[in-house]
């Protein structure tokens, strides 16, 4: 019984998430922050990686021999994976991998944690949206993925030496913010009231 | 330059007799359990502690197997053509048989390992940027790769004939997950130099520089440990990222000392006393050597001497009873000799002698 009623408040919170993340979808201002927020945070990933850095300069692109046979070989660690393909654009310097589909699924989570939290910020009387979200802090241990190879950068620039116990933290840093990532857009998402999405749809006041 | 210059490589390994070994041609035991096709010395090289315990000081450095990727199929280029490099860039070098090659830091910085093949040998060149280490190694017909894992912060590389784990500082064959009995035997070195990518383009004009089109995709214009020139990241401190062997502080950390080892016995140079002093004397176990320091490439050569013979610097040359040398061509027998970080040196070589 109680099992199915923990079921029930499942399928509530999900079903609420997706009206929220449509809502947020639907609106021109929540959108803007939504793709802001994800472009902003895929380019700090692949900074944080090393996919997306200064280089040697010139123009050019360069593609590895058998690029999707490589896509998913694993490189400086869990998560990471080998490029296979570069592009250089003046100083900057673009290593294409699998990094940047995990990179991009990231940034969507992030954007729409923000796009929800900026919808409850304007509009939360008529969204039913709390005011509270944790995106923001659970986008952290992703990032910090990327340090989780054999030249540490954030380690090398603290100083700090890698234990095995640290090691492993790292490495599961990505699926944490994924897990992290997921679990603030539903509970942001729960607290929409289908009622007041529609509502909304149709034109409501709002914090302006 | 070929004899002697396989005793040493730029930055890295050395290999005193055992080195002296590998320019006598390959040993009898090749073929063995440890190194497959994989030539070996006739004398083994020292190690700090039992095979087996080495293996258990082994550990993760992060990546995977291969997960550093060694350079296969290296391709090279004229100086002319080298527009990725800027003349204070370190480079190893090396001249085998009139042929001369340079490789770049910033390239093996990224791979570790490069599986080439100098004047008609299959070699390997090897560099470790956490020890600061450089060693090139005869590889007969296998190749080397990146193991994953680190002692004392120094690369272990595993021969793909036998999946052996070979740390790169000792050379010497050490038991490991993929090959459990291996035999201890040490690997062939030659020397290279480690100097800049000005200073060997004056000296050699006639090299060749491996080039960045490597089979990778990798941004050679990013280094994840920091640089050289002028030093910045890891370079720049002394926090090591993993346990070192040893606690030996008679220099910091990362100093660079020029280490020369035999199955006798160890002597580390410190490389700024090399630079003042010029020529400097030691000994490894009851045997003097006699340090030389060449300003053409901002590097030392460690020479048996075990008469005493007396030398003298007169400019650039070395001036002995039988006439004047250049530093890398005494009238001696040349020991392996390689750059290396102090605690990595006094990790592996607890024993050492020490100059300064």
């Amino acid at each position: 019984m109680r099992e199915t009623a923990r079921a029930d408040r499942l399928r509530t919170a999900v079903s609420r998430t997706r009206a929220g993340v449509a809502l947020a979808l639907r609106r021109r201002d929540a959108r803007l922050v939504f793709g802001v927020v994800t472009a902003g945070y895929l380019a700090a990933y692949l900074r944080a990686v090393g996919h997306l850095a200064p280089g040697l300069g010139g123009v050019g692109v360069t593609v590895v021999s058998d690029p999707l046979g490589k896509l998913l070989r694993p490189e400086l660690g869990p998560f990471t994976f080998t490029p296979v393909a570069r592009v250089v654009v003046g100083p900057v310097t673009y290593l294409a991998s699998f990094n940047t589909v995990i990179g991009a699924g990231l940034a969507g989570l992030v954007g729409l944690n923000l796009a929800l939290t900026y919808l409850a910020w304007r509009q939360p009387a008529a969204c039913g949206i709390g005011e509270s979200s944790t995106g923001l802090l659970a986008s952290v241990p992703a990032l910090l993925s990327g340090t989780a190879c054999c030249g540490p950068v954030v380690l090398i620039a603290l100083g700090i030496q890698a234990s095995g116990v640290l090691l492993t933290a790292l490495q599961y840093t990505l699926p944490a913010a994924a897990v992290l990532l997921i679990g603030s857009l539903v509970l942001v998402g729960r607290r929409v009231d289908p009622a007041a999405v529609r509502a909304a749809g149709s034109g409501q006041p709002s914090r302006q | 330059m070929r004899c002697t210059s396989r005793r040493r490589l730029l930055a890295a390994v050395g290999g005193g007799a055992a080195a002296l070994a590998g320019c006598t041609g390959p040993s009898d035991r090749s073929g063995g359990a440890t190194g497959g096709d994989v030539p070996t010395a006739d004398e083994r090289l020292p190690l700090p502690m039992s095979p087996a315990e080495l293996r258990e000081a082994a550990r993760s450095g992060g990546p995977p197997k291969d997960g550093i990727p060694s350079i296969d199929d290296p391709s090279f280029v004229d100086p002319g053509e080298a527009d990725f490099m800027l003349p204070g860039d370190p480079v190893f070098g090396v001249v085998r048989d009139g042929v001369a090659r340079a490789y770049p830091r910033k390239i093996l910085s990224h791979h570790e390992i490069v599986n080439d093949v100098l004047a008609g040998d299959p070699v390997a060149v090897t560099y470790c940027p956490l020890t600061g280490t450089v060693q090139g190694f005869e590889r007969g017909g296998t190749t080397f790769g990146v193991s994953g894992r680190l002692i004392n912060n120094n690369l272990v590389m595993y021969d793909r004939g036998t999946e052996t784990w070979w740390p790169q500082m000792l050379a010497t064959a050490i038991p490991g997950p993929w090959n459990e009995d291996p035999e201890i035997e040490t690997l062939r070195e030659f020397r290279l130099v480690w100097t800049s990518w000005g200073r060997w383009r004056d000296h050699r004009p006639e090299t060749t520089i491996l080039s960045t089109d490597t089979g990778s995709a990798k941004n050679y214009g990013r280094d994840p440990y920091g640089g050289y020139d002028p030093r910045t990241g890891y370079y720049a401190n002394d926090a090591l990222l993993f346990p070192a062997l040893g606690d030996d502080d008679t220099f910091d950390r990362k100093r660079v000392v020029m280490g020369a080892r035999t199955p006798a016995g160890a002597a580390a140079f410190l490389k700024d006393s090399l630079r003042s002093e010029r020529l400097m004397t030691g000994r490894i176990a009851d045997t003097p050597v006699l340090a030389v320091y060449d300003d053409r490439l901002d590097t030392a050569y460690v020479y048996r001497n075990p008469e005493g013979a007396s030398f003298e610097r007169d400019g650039d040359e070395v001036v002995g009873e039988d006439g004047r040398h250049v530093p890398d061509d005494l009238p001696l027998e040349r020991i392996h000799t390689f750059d290396a970080m102090w605690f990595a040196w006094s990790g592996y070589y607890p024993e050492t002698n020490v100059y300064a």
